[in-house]
Protein backbone atom coordinates (compact mmCIF):
# COMPACT_ATOMS: atom_id res chain seq x y z
CA UNK A 1 0.00 0.00 0.00
CA UNK A 2 2.81 2.36 1.04
CA UNK A 3 4.58 1.41 -2.21
CA UNK A 4 1.98 2.36 -4.31
CA UNK A 5 1.20 5.32 -2.75
CA UNK A 6 5.00 6.19 -3.20
CA UNK A 7 4.77 5.29 -7.07
CA UNK A 8 1.76 7.31 -7.47
CA UNK A 9 3.60 10.16 -5.93
CA UNK A 10 6.43 9.59 -8.11
CA UNK A 11 4.21 9.47 -11.38
CA UNK A 12 2.95 12.71 -10.27
CA UNK A 13 6.29 14.41 -9.39
CA UNK A 14 7.77 13.13 -13.31
CA UNK A 15 4.13 14.67 -14.86
CA UNK A 16 4.31 18.22 -13.43
CA UNK A 17 7.86 18.01 -14.41
CA UNK A 18 7.84 17.26 -17.54
CA UNK A 19 4.41 19.91 -17.98
CA UNK A 20 6.20 22.77 -16.67
CA UNK A 21 9.56 21.83 -18.12
CA UNK A 22 10.33 24.77 -20.14
CA UNK A 23 10.90 23.35 -23.62
CA UNK A 24 14.68 24.30 -25.16
CA UNK A 25 15.60 24.04 -28.78
CA UNK A 26 19.07 24.25 -30.18
CA UNK A 27 19.32 26.27 -32.84
CA UNK A 28 22.84 25.46 -33.87
CA UNK A 29 25.11 22.14 -33.12
CA UNK A 30 28.23 24.41 -32.81
CA UNK A 31 29.72 24.40 -29.47
CA UNK A 32 31.30 27.65 -27.99
CA UNK A 33 34.20 27.56 -25.84
CA UNK A 34 34.68 28.35 -21.93
CA UNK A 35 34.94 31.56 -20.98
CA UNK A 36 38.83 31.93 -20.51
CA UNK A 37 40.64 34.82 -18.37
CA UNK A 38 38.54 38.11 -18.28
CA UNK A 39 40.29 41.58 -18.49
CA UNK A 40 42.22 42.95 -15.57
CA UNK A 41 44.06 39.57 -14.71
CA UNK A 42 47.20 38.59 -15.47
CA UNK A 43 46.39 36.11 -17.50
CA UNK A 44 44.38 38.14 -19.80
CA UNK A 45 47.45 40.20 -20.66
CA UNK A 46 49.12 37.15 -21.40
CA UNK A 47 46.59 35.52 -22.94
CA UNK A 48 46.31 38.61 -25.13
CA UNK A 49 49.79 38.51 -26.07
CA UNK A 50 49.87 34.87 -27.43
CA UNK A 51 46.90 35.25 -29.38
CA UNK A 52 48.78 38.41 -31.43
CA UNK A 53 51.96 35.70 -32.01
CA UNK A 54 49.61 32.77 -32.34
CA UNK A 55 48.29 34.55 -35.68
CA UNK A 56 51.71 34.01 -37.42
CA UNK A 57 51.33 30.41 -36.20
CA UNK A 58 48.26 30.00 -37.80
CA UNK A 59 49.34 30.93 -41.38
CA UNK A 60 47.89 29.42 -44.34
CA UNK A 61 44.16 30.24 -45.50
CA UNK A 62 42.56 27.43 -43.34
CA UNK A 63 44.64 28.08 -40.54
CA UNK A 64 43.63 31.70 -40.51
CA UNK A 65 39.93 30.82 -40.85
CA UNK A 66 40.35 28.58 -37.63
CA UNK A 67 42.34 31.46 -35.84
CA UNK A 68 39.63 34.16 -36.45
CA UNK A 69 36.66 31.96 -35.61
CA UNK A 70 38.71 30.40 -32.51
CA UNK A 71 38.98 34.05 -31.40
CA UNK A 72 35.38 35.28 -32.68
CA UNK A 73 34.49 32.78 -30.34
CA UNK A 74 36.59 33.56 -27.41
CA UNK A 75 35.15 37.10 -27.43
CA UNK A 76 31.80 36.42 -28.13
CA UNK A 77 31.87 34.23 -25.05
CA UNK A 78 33.80 36.93 -22.91
CA UNK A 79 31.50 39.75 -24.20
CA UNK A 80 28.66 37.63 -22.91
CA UNK A 81 29.98 36.87 -19.40
CA UNK A 82 31.25 40.40 -18.93
CA UNK A 83 27.62 41.92 -20.05
CA UNK A 84 25.92 39.23 -17.65
CA UNK A 85 28.03 40.54 -14.58
CA UNK A 86 27.17 44.45 -15.94
CA UNK A 87 30.48 44.96 -17.23
CA UNK A 88 29.04 47.01 -19.83
CA UNK A 89 31.96 48.49 -21.42
CA UNK A 90 34.30 45.69 -21.35
CA UNK A 91 31.25 43.35 -22.57
CA UNK A 92 31.06 46.08 -25.51
CA UNK A 93 35.20 46.23 -26.45
CA UNK A 94 35.27 42.46 -26.07
CA UNK A 95 32.00 42.11 -28.70
CA UNK A 96 33.45 45.01 -31.00
CA UNK A 97 36.54 42.67 -30.74
CA UNK A 98 34.62 39.51 -31.93
CA UNK A 99 33.19 41.36 -34.81
CA UNK A 100 36.71 42.02 -36.16
CA UNK A 101 37.69 38.73 -35.65
CA UNK A 102 34.68 37.17 -37.41
CA UNK A 103 34.58 39.54 -40.33
CA UNK A 104 38.18 38.25 -41.03
CA UNK A 105 37.06 35.02 -41.48
CA UNK A 106 35.13 35.43 -44.98
CA UNK A 107 37.51 36.47 -46.75
CA UNK A 108 39.82 33.85 -45.87
CA UNK A 109 37.77 31.13 -46.81
CA UNK A 110 37.66 33.35 -50.18
CA UNK A 111 41.13 32.92 -50.71
CA UNK A 112 41.38 29.58 -50.17
CA UNK A 113 38.45 28.74 -53.11
CA UNK A 114 40.81 30.49 -54.96
CA UNK A 115 43.73 29.14 -54.28
CA UNK A 116 41.70 25.46 -55.26
CA UNK A 117 40.93 24.21 -51.85
CA UNK A 118 37.60 22.84 -51.29
CA UNK A 119 36.09 25.45 -48.65
CA UNK A 120 32.45 23.13 -48.44
CA UNK A 121 32.88 21.84 -45.44
CA UNK A 122 34.42 24.90 -43.80
CA UNK A 123 31.32 27.22 -45.32
CA UNK A 124 29.66 24.89 -43.50
CA UNK A 125 31.42 25.56 -39.67
CA UNK A 126 30.84 28.92 -39.95
CA UNK A 127 27.05 28.65 -41.19
CA UNK A 128 26.67 26.64 -37.60
CA UNK A 129 29.35 29.29 -36.32
CA UNK A 130 27.27 32.57 -37.33
CA UNK A 131 23.88 30.73 -36.55
CA UNK A 132 25.17 29.97 -33.23
CA UNK A 133 26.33 33.85 -32.80
CA UNK A 134 23.05 35.04 -33.73
CA UNK A 135 21.66 32.84 -31.00
CA UNK A 136 23.97 34.22 -28.13
CA UNK A 137 23.70 38.12 -29.28
CA UNK A 138 19.76 37.98 -29.15
CA UNK A 139 20.15 36.38 -25.68
CA UNK A 140 21.79 39.08 -24.65
CA UNK A 141 20.93 41.88 -26.62
CA UNK A 142 17.30 41.02 -24.47
CA UNK A 143 19.25 40.97 -20.86
CA UNK A 144 20.92 44.57 -21.43
CA UNK A 145 19.80 48.08 -21.64
CA UNK A 146 19.69 49.55 -25.54
CA UNK A 147 22.17 52.24 -24.40
CA UNK A 148 24.22 52.64 -20.85
CA UNK A 149 26.74 55.59 -19.65
CA UNK A 150 29.88 54.30 -18.34
CA UNK A 151 30.96 56.26 -15.88
CA UNK A 152 34.48 55.63 -14.64
CA UNK A 153 36.30 57.19 -11.44
CA UNK A 154 38.46 60.22 -12.34
CA UNK A 155 37.55 59.74 -15.93
CA UNK A 156 34.84 60.91 -18.80
CA UNK A 157 32.24 58.76 -19.11
CA UNK A 158 31.46 56.87 -21.86
CA UNK A 159 28.42 56.72 -24.00
CA UNK A 160 27.57 53.11 -25.31
CA UNK A 161 25.03 52.64 -28.01
CA UNK A 162 24.67 48.73 -27.03
CA UNK A 163 21.52 48.47 -29.44
CA UNK A 164 23.45 49.35 -32.19
CA UNK A 165 26.66 47.43 -31.12
CA UNK A 166 24.57 44.29 -31.19
CA UNK A 167 22.35 45.12 -34.51
CA UNK A 168 25.70 45.50 -36.30
CA UNK A 169 26.96 41.91 -34.68
CA UNK A 170 24.07 40.37 -35.96
CA UNK A 171 24.59 41.50 -39.18
CA UNK A 172 28.12 40.81 -39.87
CA UNK A 173 26.68 37.15 -38.87
CA UNK A 174 23.89 37.55 -40.99
CA UNK A 175 25.68 37.77 -43.56
CA UNK A 176 27.96 34.69 -43.70
CA UNK A 177 24.65 32.67 -43.39
CA UNK B 1 80.27 -20.40 -47.30
CA UNK B 2 79.80 -16.75 -47.98
CA UNK B 3 80.11 -16.83 -51.98
CA UNK B 4 76.97 -18.88 -51.44
CA UNK B 5 75.10 -17.01 -48.38
CA UNK B 6 75.39 -13.55 -50.21
CA UNK B 7 73.44 -14.40 -53.50
CA UNK B 8 71.10 -16.63 -51.48
CA UNK B 9 70.55 -13.67 -49.18
CA UNK B 10 69.84 -11.25 -52.13
CA UNK B 11 67.36 -14.40 -53.70
CA UNK B 12 65.65 -13.88 -50.37
CA UNK B 13 65.57 -10.05 -50.19
CA UNK B 14 63.96 -9.76 -53.94
CA UNK B 15 61.28 -12.55 -53.15
CA UNK B 16 60.81 -11.10 -49.68
CA UNK B 17 60.34 -7.56 -51.87
CA UNK B 18 57.91 -9.15 -54.11
CA UNK B 19 55.69 -10.38 -51.10
CA UNK B 20 55.41 -6.61 -49.93
CA UNK B 21 53.42 -5.87 -52.86
CA UNK B 22 50.71 -8.66 -51.74
CA UNK B 23 49.80 -5.44 -49.15
CA UNK B 24 48.96 -3.06 -51.81
CA UNK B 25 46.19 -0.52 -50.75
CA UNK B 26 42.56 -1.31 -52.48
CA UNK B 27 41.93 2.17 -52.16
CA UNK B 28 46.25 2.96 -53.86
CA UNK B 29 44.82 3.85 -57.33
CA UNK B 30 48.46 4.93 -58.14
CA UNK B 31 49.57 1.03 -57.95
CA UNK B 32 46.48 -0.27 -59.12
CA UNK B 33 47.92 -2.91 -61.65
CA UNK B 34 49.90 -4.54 -58.38
CA UNK B 35 46.85 -4.73 -56.17
CA UNK B 36 46.03 -8.61 -55.67
CA UNK B 37 43.95 -8.51 -52.38
CA UNK B 38 46.41 -11.80 -51.59
CA UNK B 39 47.26 -10.53 -48.13
CA UNK B 40 44.17 -9.31 -47.35
CA UNK B 41 41.74 -12.43 -48.70
CA UNK B 42 44.57 -14.98 -47.74
CA UNK B 43 45.34 -14.14 -43.94
CA UNK B 44 46.43 -16.96 -42.97
CA UNK B 45 48.54 -18.27 -45.54
CA UNK B 46 50.32 -14.50 -45.56
CA UNK B 47 50.96 -14.38 -42.33
CA UNK B 48 52.64 -17.53 -42.11
CA UNK B 49 55.09 -16.95 -45.17
CA UNK B 50 55.51 -13.32 -43.47
CA UNK B 51 56.77 -15.12 -39.90
CA UNK B 52 58.54 -17.46 -42.00
CA UNK B 53 60.59 -14.62 -44.03
CA UNK B 54 60.91 -13.11 -40.75
CA UNK B 55 62.45 -16.23 -39.12
CA UNK B 56 64.80 -16.75 -42.84
CA UNK B 57 65.97 -13.04 -42.32
CA UNK B 58 66.79 -13.92 -38.60
CA UNK B 59 68.91 -17.12 -39.91
CA UNK B 60 70.86 -15.00 -42.25
CA UNK B 61 71.53 -12.37 -39.43
CA UNK B 62 73.42 -14.72 -37.18
CA UNK B 63 74.96 -16.10 -40.08
CA UNK B 64 76.41 -12.96 -41.14
CA UNK B 65 77.30 -12.04 -37.41
CA UNK B 66 78.75 -15.74 -36.81
CA UNK B 67 80.72 -14.91 -40.13
CA UNK B 68 82.19 -11.11 -38.63
CA UNK B 69 83.01 -12.87 -35.44
CA UNK B 70 84.96 -15.28 -36.45
CA UNK B 71 86.92 -12.58 -38.98
CA UNK B 72 85.19 -14.39 -42.60
CA UNK B 73 83.20 -10.95 -43.63
CA UNK B 74 85.32 -8.17 -44.84
CA UNK B 75 84.48 -4.66 -44.94
CA UNK B 76 84.18 -5.45 -48.72
CA UNK B 77 81.14 -8.13 -47.88
CA UNK B 78 79.75 -5.75 -45.56
CA UNK B 79 79.67 -3.78 -48.24
CA UNK B 80 78.70 -5.51 -51.03
CA UNK B 81 75.38 -7.12 -48.59
CA UNK B 82 74.38 -3.39 -47.95
CA UNK B 83 74.42 -2.50 -51.61
CA UNK B 84 72.39 -5.82 -52.17
CA UNK B 85 70.07 -4.70 -49.20
CA UNK B 86 69.20 -1.13 -50.10
CA UNK B 87 68.89 -1.80 -53.94
CA UNK B 88 66.43 -4.82 -53.66
CA UNK B 89 64.22 -3.02 -50.63
CA UNK B 90 64.48 0.25 -52.33
CA UNK B 91 61.79 -1.46 -54.93
CA UNK B 92 59.48 -2.73 -52.16
CA UNK B 93 56.23 -1.56 -51.40
CA UNK B 94 56.53 0.44 -48.18
CA UNK B 95 53.09 0.42 -46.61
CA UNK B 96 53.40 -3.36 -46.44
CA UNK B 97 53.62 -2.87 -42.23
CA UNK B 98 52.84 0.50 -41.81
CA UNK B 99 51.24 3.35 -43.38
CA UNK B 100 53.47 5.98 -41.94
CA UNK B 101 54.99 6.82 -45.48
CA UNK B 102 52.03 8.32 -46.76
CA UNK B 103 51.53 10.52 -43.52
CA UNK B 104 54.87 11.94 -43.99
CA UNK B 105 53.75 12.49 -47.77
CA UNK B 106 50.25 14.46 -46.29
CA UNK B 107 52.25 15.96 -43.74
CA UNK B 108 54.47 17.17 -46.63
CA UNK B 109 51.86 18.34 -49.05
CA UNK B 110 50.14 20.66 -46.32
CA UNK B 111 52.72 22.23 -45.14
CA UNK B 112 54.56 22.92 -49.14
CA UNK B 113 51.71 22.68 -51.36
CA UNK B 114 48.75 23.95 -49.59
CA UNK B 115 50.68 26.53 -47.37
CA UNK B 116 49.15 25.63 -44.31
CA UNK B 117 50.57 24.59 -40.76
CA UNK B 118 50.76 20.69 -40.88
CA UNK B 119 50.27 21.28 -36.97
CA UNK B 120 46.76 23.40 -36.91
CA UNK B 121 45.34 22.01 -40.12
CA UNK B 122 44.99 17.98 -40.80
CA UNK B 123 45.33 16.59 -44.14
CA UNK B 124 41.79 15.66 -44.42
CA UNK B 125 40.53 18.80 -44.33
CA UNK B 126 41.74 19.00 -48.01
CA UNK B 127 38.51 17.44 -49.22
CA UNK B 128 38.95 15.59 -52.68
CA UNK B 129 42.88 15.55 -52.28
CA UNK B 130 43.63 12.20 -53.55
CA UNK B 131 46.39 11.19 -51.05
CA UNK B 132 43.38 10.49 -48.63
CA UNK B 133 41.54 7.66 -49.71
CA UNK B 134 44.98 5.68 -48.51
CA UNK B 135 46.25 7.80 -45.72
CA UNK B 136 44.99 5.83 -42.65
CA UNK B 137 45.94 8.97 -40.21
CA UNK B 138 45.01 12.00 -42.49
CA UNK B 139 42.78 12.77 -38.95
CA UNK B 140 45.65 14.40 -37.09
CA UNK B 141 47.41 17.20 -37.17
CA UNK B 142 51.36 16.50 -37.68
CA UNK B 143 52.99 14.45 -35.36
CA UNK B 144 56.51 14.73 -35.35
CA UNK B 145 58.96 17.30 -35.14
CA UNK B 146 59.24 20.35 -37.20
CA UNK B 147 62.49 19.78 -38.74
CA UNK B 148 61.36 16.79 -39.71
CA UNK B 149 58.54 18.40 -41.96
CA UNK B 150 60.79 21.06 -43.05
CA UNK B 151 63.65 17.88 -44.16
CA UNK B 152 60.40 16.00 -46.04
CA UNK B 153 60.26 19.02 -48.22
CA UNK B 154 63.33 17.49 -50.14
CA UNK B 155 62.03 14.18 -51.00
CA UNK B 156 58.39 16.12 -52.11
CA UNK B 157 59.65 18.25 -54.60
CA UNK B 158 61.80 15.46 -55.67
CA UNK B 159 58.88 14.00 -56.60
CA UNK B 160 57.69 16.94 -59.22
CA UNK B 161 54.12 16.29 -57.84
CA UNK B 162 54.08 12.86 -59.03
CA UNK B 163 52.96 10.46 -56.56
CA UNK B 164 54.98 7.43 -57.49
CA UNK B 165 58.06 9.76 -57.73
CA UNK B 166 57.83 11.41 -54.71
CA UNK B 167 56.84 8.06 -52.41
CA UNK B 168 60.11 6.67 -53.18
CA UNK B 169 62.36 10.11 -52.96
CA UNK B 170 61.31 9.46 -49.10
CA UNK B 171 62.65 6.26 -49.59
CA UNK B 172 65.61 6.43 -51.18
CA UNK B 173 66.24 9.94 -48.61
CA UNK B 174 65.88 7.62 -46.24
CA UNK B 175 68.33 4.97 -47.12
CA UNK B 176 70.43 8.17 -47.11
CA UNK B 177 70.16 8.62 -43.55
CA UNK B 178 70.25 4.89 -42.53
CA UNK B 179 73.84 4.85 -45.00
CA UNK B 180 75.15 7.68 -42.65
CA UNK B 181 74.39 6.08 -39.63
CA UNK B 182 75.52 3.21 -40.15
CA UNK B 183 78.87 5.12 -41.69
CA UNK B 184 78.90 6.55 -38.28
CA UNK B 185 78.18 3.80 -36.15
CA UNK B 186 81.39 2.51 -38.08
CA UNK B 187 83.11 5.77 -37.59
CA UNK B 188 82.44 5.57 -33.53
CA UNK B 189 83.33 2.17 -32.75
CA UNK B 190 86.16 1.19 -35.57
CA UNK B 191 84.71 -2.21 -35.63
CA UNK B 192 82.51 -4.62 -38.14
CA UNK B 193 80.89 -6.45 -35.39
CA UNK B 194 78.50 -2.85 -34.87
CA UNK B 195 78.11 -2.73 -38.25
CA UNK B 196 76.93 -5.82 -38.69
CA UNK B 197 74.68 -6.01 -35.91
CA UNK B 198 73.16 -2.80 -36.43
CA UNK B 199 72.96 -2.36 -40.69
CA UNK B 200 71.71 -6.08 -41.48
CA UNK B 201 69.24 -5.81 -38.51
CA UNK B 202 66.44 -7.40 -40.25
CA UNK B 203 64.08 -4.92 -37.79
CA UNK B 204 65.95 -1.68 -38.64
CA UNK B 205 66.19 -3.14 -42.28
CA UNK B 206 62.27 -3.51 -42.67
CA UNK B 207 61.49 -0.43 -40.75
CA UNK B 208 63.97 1.89 -42.19
CA UNK B 209 64.07 0.35 -45.85
CA UNK B 210 61.16 -1.23 -46.60
CA UNK B 211 58.82 0.98 -44.47
CA UNK B 212 60.95 4.16 -44.35
CA UNK B 213 60.34 5.57 -40.43
CA UNK B 214 61.99 8.53 -39.83
CA UNK B 215 63.56 7.00 -36.86
CA UNK B 216 66.50 6.66 -38.24
CA UNK B 217 66.84 10.36 -39.25
CA UNK B 218 66.42 11.22 -35.38
CA UNK B 219 69.05 8.54 -34.74
CA UNK B 220 71.48 9.63 -37.49
CA UNK B 221 71.57 13.29 -36.31
CA UNK B 222 71.44 12.26 -32.13
CA UNK B 223 74.89 9.71 -33.01
CA UNK B 224 76.27 12.60 -35.35
CA UNK B 225 76.01 15.06 -32.44
CA UNK B 226 77.72 11.79 -30.31
CA UNK B 227 80.45 11.99 -33.20
CA UNK B 228 81.32 15.67 -32.91
CA UNK B 229 81.60 15.24 -29.31
CA UNK B 230 84.24 12.31 -29.78
CA UNK B 231 85.91 14.91 -31.52
CA UNK B 232 85.14 17.75 -28.92
CA UNK B 233 83.45 19.97 -31.34
CA UNK B 234 80.97 20.91 -28.52
CA UNK B 235 79.06 23.69 -30.81
CA UNK B 236 77.90 21.18 -33.39
CA UNK B 237 77.50 18.63 -31.09
CA UNK B 238 74.87 20.20 -29.43
CA UNK B 239 73.77 21.95 -32.71
CA UNK B 240 72.77 18.39 -34.32
CA UNK B 241 71.47 16.91 -30.81
CA UNK B 242 68.63 19.65 -30.56
CA UNK B 243 68.14 18.64 -34.49
CA UNK B 244 67.56 14.87 -33.13
CA UNK B 245 64.84 16.45 -30.72
CA UNK B 246 63.49 18.16 -33.46
CA UNK B 247 62.95 15.15 -35.45
CA UNK B 248 60.80 13.28 -33.30
CA UNK B 249 61.15 14.66 -29.95
CA UNK B 250 62.53 11.21 -28.56
CA UNK B 251 66.29 11.50 -28.28
CA UNK B 252 65.53 14.44 -25.82
CA UNK B 253 65.55 11.35 -23.43
CA UNK B 254 69.45 11.36 -24.03
CA UNK B 255 70.40 14.52 -22.26
CA UNK B 256 71.42 13.70 -19.20
CA UNK B 257 74.32 11.60 -20.77
CA UNK B 258 74.45 14.29 -23.35
CA UNK B 259 75.24 16.97 -20.33
CA UNK B 260 77.73 14.28 -18.66
CA UNK B 261 79.75 13.95 -22.02
CA UNK B 262 79.59 17.92 -22.39
CA UNK B 263 80.69 18.37 -18.56
CA UNK B 264 83.86 15.53 -19.29
CA UNK B 265 84.79 18.19 -21.50
CA UNK B 266 84.99 20.91 -20.36
CA UNK B 267 86.84 19.56 -16.99
CA UNK B 268 88.97 17.96 -19.63
CA UNK B 269 88.36 14.56 -18.33
CA UNK B 270 88.84 11.37 -20.48
CA UNK B 271 85.38 9.84 -21.83
CA UNK B 272 84.43 6.21 -20.98
CA UNK B 273 82.03 6.09 -24.49
CA UNK B 274 81.46 2.63 -23.48
CA UNK B 275 79.45 4.14 -20.51
CA UNK B 276 78.08 6.50 -22.80
CA UNK B 277 76.58 4.10 -25.27
CA UNK B 278 75.41 1.91 -22.82
CA UNK B 279 73.48 4.54 -20.75
CA UNK B 280 71.97 6.03 -23.80
CA UNK B 281 70.59 2.66 -24.78
CA UNK B 282 69.02 2.16 -21.40
CA UNK B 283 67.84 5.88 -21.82
CA UNK B 284 66.19 4.74 -25.00
CA UNK B 285 64.88 1.94 -23.87
CA UNK B 286 63.04 3.68 -21.21
CA UNK B 287 61.86 5.99 -24.21
CA UNK B 288 60.12 2.88 -25.88
CA UNK B 289 58.87 1.34 -22.57
CA UNK B 290 57.18 4.61 -22.46
CA UNK B 291 55.86 5.18 -25.46
CA UNK B 292 52.65 3.50 -24.95
CA UNK B 293 51.63 6.78 -22.36
CA UNK B 294 51.29 8.55 -25.93
CA UNK B 295 49.95 5.73 -28.09
CA UNK B 296 51.65 2.17 -27.62
CA UNK B 297 54.87 0.31 -28.87
CA UNK B 298 55.70 0.33 -32.23
CA UNK B 299 58.09 -2.03 -33.97
CA UNK B 300 60.40 0.86 -35.63
CA UNK B 301 60.56 2.43 -31.74
CA UNK B 302 63.52 -0.34 -31.11
CA UNK B 303 65.66 1.93 -33.65
CA UNK B 304 65.85 4.45 -30.82
CA UNK B 305 68.13 2.09 -28.36
CA UNK B 306 69.31 -0.98 -31.22
CA UNK B 307 72.20 1.20 -32.35
CA UNK B 308 73.59 2.42 -29.04
CA UNK B 309 73.12 -0.97 -27.39
CA UNK B 310 75.07 -2.27 -30.57
CA UNK B 311 77.59 0.15 -29.97
CA UNK B 312 78.69 -2.13 -26.94
CA UNK B 313 78.53 -5.63 -28.50
CA UNK B 314 80.61 -6.74 -25.34
CA UNK B 315 77.10 -5.61 -22.77
CA UNK B 316 75.72 -8.66 -23.30
CA UNK B 317 72.51 -8.44 -21.47
CA UNK B 318 71.81 -5.68 -23.52
CA UNK B 319 73.04 -7.28 -26.84
CA UNK B 320 70.79 -10.26 -26.54
CA UNK B 321 67.69 -8.57 -25.08
CA UNK B 322 67.89 -6.11 -28.83
CA UNK B 323 68.34 -8.96 -30.69
CA UNK B 324 65.15 -10.46 -29.43
CA UNK B 325 63.09 -7.61 -29.10
CA UNK B 326 63.93 -6.92 -32.74
CA UNK B 327 62.81 -9.91 -33.55
CA UNK B 328 59.95 -10.27 -31.65
CA UNK B 329 58.27 -6.73 -32.27
CA UNK B 330 58.73 -8.03 -36.05
CA UNK B 331 56.13 -10.88 -34.97
CA UNK B 332 54.11 -8.46 -33.57
CA UNK B 333 52.71 -7.38 -36.87
CA UNK B 334 51.07 -11.20 -37.13
CA UNK B 335 47.88 -10.79 -34.92
CA UNK B 336 46.66 -8.08 -37.11
CA UNK B 337 47.98 -9.66 -40.49
CA UNK B 338 46.24 -13.12 -39.07
CA UNK B 339 42.96 -11.53 -37.86
CA UNK B 340 42.26 -8.05 -40.11
CA UNK B 341 41.22 -6.95 -36.81
CA UNK B 342 42.93 -4.85 -34.07
CA UNK B 343 40.05 -5.05 -31.32
CA UNK B 344 39.56 -8.66 -29.76
CA UNK B 345 42.63 -10.64 -28.72
CA UNK B 346 44.79 -8.80 -31.09
CA UNK B 347 46.05 -6.18 -28.49
CA UNK B 348 46.96 -8.96 -26.05
CA UNK B 349 48.69 -11.13 -28.31
CA UNK B 350 50.64 -8.37 -29.63
CA UNK B 351 51.90 -7.80 -26.26
CA UNK B 352 52.86 -11.42 -25.61
CA UNK B 353 54.57 -11.80 -28.92
CA UNK B 354 56.37 -8.70 -28.27
CA UNK B 355 57.56 -9.24 -24.72
CA UNK B 356 57.79 -12.65 -23.40
CA UNK B 357 60.78 -13.74 -25.74
CA UNK B 358 62.54 -10.54 -24.79
CA UNK B 359 61.87 -10.78 -21.13
CA UNK B 360 62.44 -14.47 -20.92
CA UNK B 361 66.22 -13.60 -22.35
CA UNK B 362 66.62 -10.93 -19.60
CA UNK B 363 65.82 -13.35 -16.74
CA UNK B 364 67.95 -15.87 -18.33
CA UNK B 365 71.05 -13.63 -18.90
CA UNK B 366 70.28 -11.24 -15.52
CA UNK B 367 68.42 -13.55 -13.49
CA UNK B 368 70.48 -16.76 -13.99
CA UNK B 369 73.76 -16.10 -15.09
CA UNK B 370 74.20 -12.92 -14.06
CA UNK B 371 76.47 -12.26 -17.29
CA UNK B 372 76.45 -7.98 -17.37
Amino acid sequence: MKNEKFIRLFLLFFFFLILFKTPVFAQSNYVLSYPSSMPGSLSYKIHFIYENVSRYWYFGDFGQFEYNLKLADKYLVEAKTLFEYKQYLLGYKALKKSDQYFINILPNLIRAGKNGKNTFQKKAVLNEASQKHIEILREIENRVPSSFIWEPEKSTPTSLDLKKAFSESIHFREKDI
Amino acid sequence: MKKIIIPLYGAFLLLFSIFSYAFVDPNLSYLKDFYSDFAFSNRLLTTIFYAFSIVIFFVFYSVFIYLGVKKKLSFKDVFVLLGITIGILFFSYPAMLSYDIFNYIATSKVYFFYQENPYVVMPFEFIGDPLLSFTHAANKIALYGPLWIFLTGIPYFLGFGNFIITLFSFKFFIAIFYLGTISLIWKMSKNIIPVILFSLNPLVVIETLISGHNDIVMIFFVLLSFFLLTKKKVFFAVLFFILSILIKYSTILLLPVFLYAIWKIAEKKEINWKTIFYFSSLLMYIAFLLSPIREEIYPWYAIWFIPFAFLVPDKKILLYTSITFSFSLLLRYTPYMLTGTYAGQTPFIKEIVSFIPPVLVFIYYYGLKKKI
